[in-house]
């Protein structure tokens, strides 16, 4: 990546203090937080929407109740960053357990900004950060302090400078795009002005696997990145979808086709393929756990769709799901203990488990068609598409339920995201 | 004078409900003309290219609606890729057809509506697709002159998210295969 953002610690050791939020807890209490408008003798559009897009990144956070301009009155306001300006007294008078701080100034073609993150309970530093980048890159810099206030509060890194992967489209003309979480600097990466669907990116980001009807029917291909061209994967008849990646050059997938269902790994390098699982009906949606141990996948076997388990090499199949007529599009947590899916109750819902099937729960409650669900790499978020009037369009929300957001990209339907590597 | 007698031949002839291949030899009449006539004979073979492109609209309308009556969509119930026997007739009628004429191939498209997942029902349009071909091999057409593709929910016939639209929307569609 071409950002160039020097991040410079003021004070050894700032970060590193208690964990103010132990998210992993069943409840937490948000941490509401203050952010006055920056200051600065720069009052161009993009610097003075700075305090803004802070405020929306950690709302979109979940951890924090972020306080509205109407409560920071002017005496607040004209306050100095520095910890001896600050009157905390006031500040917690109005209820505000942090206060974030900062001055941004633009010199020589180079935007610095410097930030504090101020306990208001004790007047203690939390957080000291002065961030460099080229002028044009304010919101990456500001997702970045976002990212680096929330790893202060709660000890795990924020979501905030990460990428997203979805198609997006009309009927006939789908497409598989690339953006910043924040919607800025949309990229389309295929441009076959046909179907293309279910992509997934390897962990390396080196290749991308899409399933596209340029071709006149659904053939399975990678791209790669680095040598710039196409693999076919697979073009033989039937339905081939790549949903997940084993490794930086395995893909998993599965093809229906006929009488049975198959599910391969395929190797880039090797351009071969294994059978990993072959039954009657249908079987989609594989997926690998983080450590490879074992498989998860979708099968008609009991005459609906349920998720089923089988450990690798040659495990025996385990079914997960028992609850309702449809469970479906699973897919695991970073760490291996979890796996989101997509459930029929009354409308489609997006549900977690633990990886043995125990402890389901619903965590969607709209009666629309809720579907492929996808955590965050950090697992505390999950990505996932929601129904709205007829269109689909990319949602994120805590792991537990709470929090949910919409997130924008394009004017156009969305479906199947995920946080790109 | 020969010229336009050549018209009026061809004209009757579309008339009449002439051939394809007999329509397309029209054309080069109309490119031809001598200088002192030049105007009228344009005028009339334009008059004349546009009786054959309007024959040949009615004639491919004429078809599509002959083929509409024969090439009806399977519809399926909810998650299910099992064909209903009230929909047994409508295979039935397509197989007889692609016996009558053996030049033809057939595309099985399998749909789904647009509840579910989108992985799930790529999946379950292949098996719809699937399920009509092999109704139709049942009834006595190749395996070979038959392809099922698969677009899941991409391609909905109806938009809308009531119960009528999703009934249209799981099917199986029948398309002549232009590839051959």
């Amino acid at each position: 990546m071409a950002l160039t953002l020097a991040c410079i610690m003021i004070l050894a050791g700032a970060a590193d203090a208690k964990v103010y939020l132990d998210v992993y807890g069943t409840t937490f209490k948000k941490i509401t937080i203050g952010v006055p408008e920056f200051k600065g003798e720069r009052t161009d559009k993009s610097t003075s929407e700075m305090s803004g897009v802070l405020n929306r990144d950690l709302d979109l956070s979940g951890f924090f109740i972020t306080a509205p301009a109407s409560l920071i009155d002017k005496e607040l306001l004209n306050e100095g960053i520095q910890k001896t300006e600050v009157n905390f007294n006031s500040w917690r008078s109005i209820g505000i357990d942090l206060v974030c701080k900062a001055r941004v100034q633009v010199a020589n073609g180079e935007l610095s900004l410097e930030a504090f993150v101020y306990d208001t309970l004790d007047g203690s530093m939390m957080l000291a950060k002065r961030y460099k980048a080229k002028p044009s890159e304010w919101r990456r810099v500001t997702h970045r302090l976002a990212d680096d206030i929330i790893f202060a509060a709660t000890g795990e890194k924020g979501i905030m400078s990460s990428r997203i992967l979805f198609t997006a489209g009309r009927r006939n003309l789908k497409e598989v795009y690339l953006s910043d979480f924040d919607g800025q600097n949309v990229t389309r990466l295929t441009n076959y002005r046909s179907i293309t669907l279910s992509p997934s990116l390897s962990p390396n980001g080196k290749y991308l696997a899409y399933t596209s009807y340029k071709e006149g029917k659904p053939n399975l291909y990678v791209s790669d990145f680095d040598k710039k061209n196409e693999i076919f994967v697979d073009r033989s008849e039937g339905m081939k979808i790549g949903t997940a990646w084993m490794n930086n050059s395995t893909l998993v997938y599965s093809h229906t086709s006929g009488r049975t269902s198959t599910i391969y790994a395929f190797d880039v390098g090797s351009r071969s393929k294994r059978v990993l699982l072959q039954r009657d009906g249908i079987l989609t949606s594989p997926t690998v756990a983080p450590d490879g141990s074992k498989l998860i996948f979708v099968s008609d076997m009991y005459g609906t769709p349920q998720i089923f388990s089988k450990m690798l090499p040659s495990g025996e199949v385990k079914r997960l799901t028992y609850h309702g007529n449809y469970n479906s599009a699973p897919s695991f947590s970073p760490k291996g203990d979890l796996v989101a899916f997509a459930c029929k109750v009354g409308g489609f819902e997006v549900c977690t488990m633990n990886a043995d099937g125990s402890n389901q729960r619903v965590l969607t409650n709209d009666g629309s068609v809720n579907d492929s669900p996808q955590f965050s790499p950090c697992g505390r978020y999950i990505i996932y598409t929601s129904m709205k009037g007829g269109v689909n369009k990319v949602n994120v929300m805590l792991f537990n339920g709470e929090n949910k957001r919409t997130l924008r990209f394009t004017d156009f339907a969305e479906e199947q995201p995920k946080f790109a590597p | 004078m020969k010229r336009i007698a050549l018209l009026l031949v061809v004209l009757s002839l579309i008339f009449v409900g002439c051939a394809q291949k007999t329509v397309q030899t029209a054309p080069p009449v109309s490119t031809t003309g001598t200088q002192d006539r030049a105007l009228s004979d344009e005028e009339r073979a334009r008059i004349a290219e546009e009786e054959l492109a309007r024959a040949e609209r009615d004639r491919l309308s004429r078809e599509q609606e002959r083929l509409a009556g024969i090439l009806k969509d399977v519809y399926f119930d909810f998650d299910s890729y099992a064909i209903s026997g009230s929909e047994l007739p409508k295979i039935e009628g397509v197989s007889s057809f692609m016996k009558q004429d053996r030049g033809i191939k057939m595309v099985v498209e399998g749909h789904c509506d647009e509840r579910g997942t989108v992985d799930y029902n790529l999946a379950l349009g292949q098996k719809r697709a699937e399920a009509v071909k092999d109704y139709l091999v049942k009834m006595g057409v190749e395996s070979s002159r038959v392809r099922t593709i698969s677009y899941g929910k991409e391609v909905p016939a109806e938009t809308g998210n009531t119960e009528e639209a999703w009934a249209k929307n799981r099917r199986a569609h029948f398309k002549i295969d232009q590839k051959g």
